[in-house]
């Protein structure tokens, strides 16, 4: 059976680059980068020029690249790092994040509040488009306020988040006072970090959204801002991330980075042309609204909500016919879970419980366009003919 | 397959009997759970048998349907003083009825479950019996279905013995062979038991205990809802040390009735009219049947009347039962068949 692969938001195929580039780095002597010997030296080479290229791709220094262990540590090395070196010196300690955060931002905030009566989450809503509520961000900064967290763009609906506004509202809190974070995981494969991130303090990417390799990522400061290491024991990455550096996955990280900037340099337009018309066909299909109405949004991700169809019931359809698809996210046990982004948007429970993100990327062809198109039609046509209670 | 080894082997069968399988995992309580059923760690152990049967495995979501459909009103039924069964109502409005109805819509013929009971053909329509373990046996938890929903349905190891079970899935090399069956309500704690779930859900009523037969108060409890008709544990015996049972629970007057079983006993059972389900027809007024009350509890000769009312005449008298409860009738000449079930009520 052909695979109908449209699920890049959750991992995006493995690009060859990516795996000739890690292929030294996973057979035979590899040293430990923090030795002292030239197979270490060696190790150490490749793991500075990956540095180089990831500080480039974001606009910052190489100093100010962490690599870590995934887009998730990346973005808990910020939130719950710069939490508690912030509540060691204060007596209250803000986080503000936005509503439609990814669990890894959302998960590791609430956690510091659970566990530390001084640190207390201050969520900032979106409109109906999933769109940042600027006005609610600039009533929720005041002195308490440590780390302002917001996605560059949102992994469920790709929406493209105003981070330049978010800047410039914690500069005007004065300069140093706010920390400001931006989970840049799913917009890295799109975007031009330098400008869409520009001013924002600390930025998460991961490689596996780029098709590079799992547990690969890094959270890079523009500034040298207070983050406590989470992981200290070995004081790997000047004492901000300790453990050995996995040669292998930085090579990695920095093969996909340079794949897609490669390809963002070559242009988006087609991609653009298939999303365009993906949205159109799918948006044609009884009961289907497309979710976002006008709001700009990454290239490869379409998101529609299906009147009295149940996402489980869809996917395993759409599964019998090779189309990998999924609806918000997945949670610990594989279901399917009602999406927090949607209920931020207002998105009716009953909607949202039919839910279907489809993510393309750039090898994603016009017959897989196709291909999907019909496999959803016929999906809806098999659940709309079966009767069954109504629920 | 709720990842234990019932489930596991059922799978198992139907692949050796040729069927096209897909299994499921129902994700149905989203807090802490260690029952042993419906865990995170209990999906991946269905899923790893899945693998290892090579079988396509999903999870369905239905955690908001058994929020509303079993779980509150689990909490409702205890804040009135009755005692319902959730692990029925689960099986009625999840796996016997929002399941089966996906099942169709997605293009399958047929819903299998680990459950020891078996359908078997007895002339026309399909009927349900208990499994060939006595002490496993679960047709009790089935005892709403009906003929139409047994039609598609299939219980692989009702013929079989636990132990059977066991050894077959030793056999065929699934992780779940010696998995402990799972105890009590899946999304009730063992650790923390009833008191902590349902004192995290609603005010408790602490109550007297009053014996029937003096009136004097005899003890004291903190959370009378737990407390159920028929209950011996924990109520101390009278002076001359005879047993006492809950006879009545009144939430209200914050009173516990307890006596001895000759001055509490029932002689027949109120059933809720709108309950009363049969797997084929109605059976008549003054059918003779076999009357079972809970999960393992020992069948009782009864006579099913329906005047005015729906009542179950006993033929001996019995400890009272709480209402909520339900009480399976199975056929008077074969007393392991099953013919319909329906609520005590007050």
């Amino acid at each position: 059976m052909s695979l109908y692969y449209f699920d890049h938001a959750a991992s995006a195929p493995r690009r060859d680059e990516v795996t000739e580039a890690m292929a030294p780095w996973m057979h035979g002597v590899v040293g430990n980068p923090s030795g002292s010997h030239r197979a270490a030296r060696a190790a150490r080479r490749a793991v500075e020029e990956a540095r180089d290229v990831v500080a480039a791709f974001v606009g910052a220094k190489p100093g100010g690249v962490i690599f870590t262990g995934g887009g998730t540590e990346s973005c808990t090395l910020a939130v719950a790092g710069a939490a508690q070196a912030h509540r060691r010196h204060h007596e209250r300690t803000t986080l503000v994040v936005s509503s439609i955060e990814h669990h890894a931002v959302l998960d590791a905030a609430h956690m510091m509040a659970r566990d530390h009566a001084s640190v207390e989450v201050r969520e900032i809503g979106v409109d109906t488009d999933g769109v940042l509520d600027l006005a609610a961000l600039y009533d929720a900064l005041d002195d308490t306020v440590a780390l302002v967290s917001v996605m560059c763009a949102n992994n469920e609906t790709g929406v493209l988040q105003p981070l330049s506004a978010v800047a410039a509202a914690a500069q005007a809190r004065g300069p140093g006072h706010v920390m400001t974070h931006s989970d840049a995981v799913a917009a890295a494969p799109w975007l031009d970090l330098v400008d869409s991130t520009a001013g924002i303090d600390a930025v998460s990417l991961c490689a596996h959204k780029m098709g590079g390799p799992v547990n690969s990522g890094a959270l890079v400061l523009r500034r040298d801002v207070a983050i406590d290491a989470l992981m200290p024991g070995g004081g790997q990455e000047r004492g901000r991330r300790g453990g050995t550096v996995d040669v292998a996955a930085c090579v990695g990280l920095a093969a996909a980075l340079t794949c897609v900037e490669a390809e963002r340099r070559r242009g988006h337009e087609q991609v653009r042309a298939r999303q365009a018309r993906l949205r159109a066909g799918l948006s044609a299909l009884p009961g289907a609204r497309v979710t976002v109405e006008a709001a700009a949004t990454l290239p490869g991700t379409v998101h529609v909500t299906f009147a009295d169809v149940a996402s489980d019931e869809l996917l395993f359809l759409l599964d019998q016919e090779g189309v990998c698809a999924s609806a918000a996210a997945s949670c610990s046990s594989g279901a399917a879970v009602s999406s927090h982004v949607l209920a931020a948007m207002g998105v009716a429970a009953s909607r949202a419980r039919g839910s279907l993100r489809l993510s393309m990327g750039h090898e994603t062809s016009d017959d897989d366009v196709t291909a999907v198109m019909n496999a959803v039609e016929r999906a809806l046509a098999r659940l709309a003919a079966e009767t069954g209670p109504s629920r | 397959m709720s990842g234990g080894v019932d489930s596991s082997v059922a799978a198992a069968l139907l692949l050796e009997q040729g069927h096209d399988v897909v299994g499921a995992t129902l994700k149905l309580w989203g807090g802490a759970s260690d029952s042993g059923c419906c865990s995170v760690a209990d999906v991946d152990d269905a899923r790893r048998v899945a693998q290892t049967l090579g079988i396509d495995h999903h999870v369905f979501n239905y955690t908001e349907e058994f929020e509303n459909l079993v779980v509150t009103p689990f909490v409702e039924g205890h804040a009135r003083a009755t005692s319902p069964n959730p692990c029925i109502e689960c099986n009625r409005h999840i796996k016997f009825d929002l399941l089966f109805d996906r099942a169709e819509r997605l293009g399958f013929d047929a819903v299998a479950t680990g459950h020891h009971a078996q359908v078997l053909r007895r002339g026309e329509e399909p009927v349900l019996a208990r499994g060939a373990d006595p002490a496993k046996d679960q047709s009790y938890v089935l005892g709403y279905l009906r003929a139409a929903q047994l039609e598609r349905l299939l219980l692989p190891i009702g013929a079989m013995t636990k132990d059977e079970v066991r050894a077959h899935a030793q056999r065929v090399g699934l992780r779940t062979w010696d998995k402990p069956d799972s105890q009590d309500v899946c999304f009730i704690e063992a650790s923390r038991g009833r008191v902590a779930f349902l004192g995290s859900r609603m005010a408790l009523t602490s109550a007297d205990l009053v014996d029937v037969a003096t009136g004097d108060v005899v003890g004291h409890t903190d959370a009378a809802e737990l407390m159920t008709v028929g209950q011996r544990r924990g109520i101390a015996p009278d002076r001359e040390g005879h047993k006492r049972f809950v006879a009545r629970v009144d939430l209200r007057a914050r009173r516990v009735e307890v006596g001895r079983l000759e001055d509490v006993m029932v002689t027949s059972l109120r059933l809720d009219a709108d309950s009363v389900t049969f797997a084929r027809s109605s059976l008549e007024d003054a059918t003779e049947v076999w009357a079972q009350w809970s999960a393992h509890g020992q069948p009782r000769r009864a006579r099913l009347r329906h005047g005015a009312a729906w009542t179950l005449e006993l033929d001996e008298p019995a400890r009272p039962v709480a209402a909520g409860q339900t009480v399976v009738f199975y056929r008077a000449g074969d007393d392991t068949i099953v013919e319909g079930a329906a609520l005590v009520s007050s």
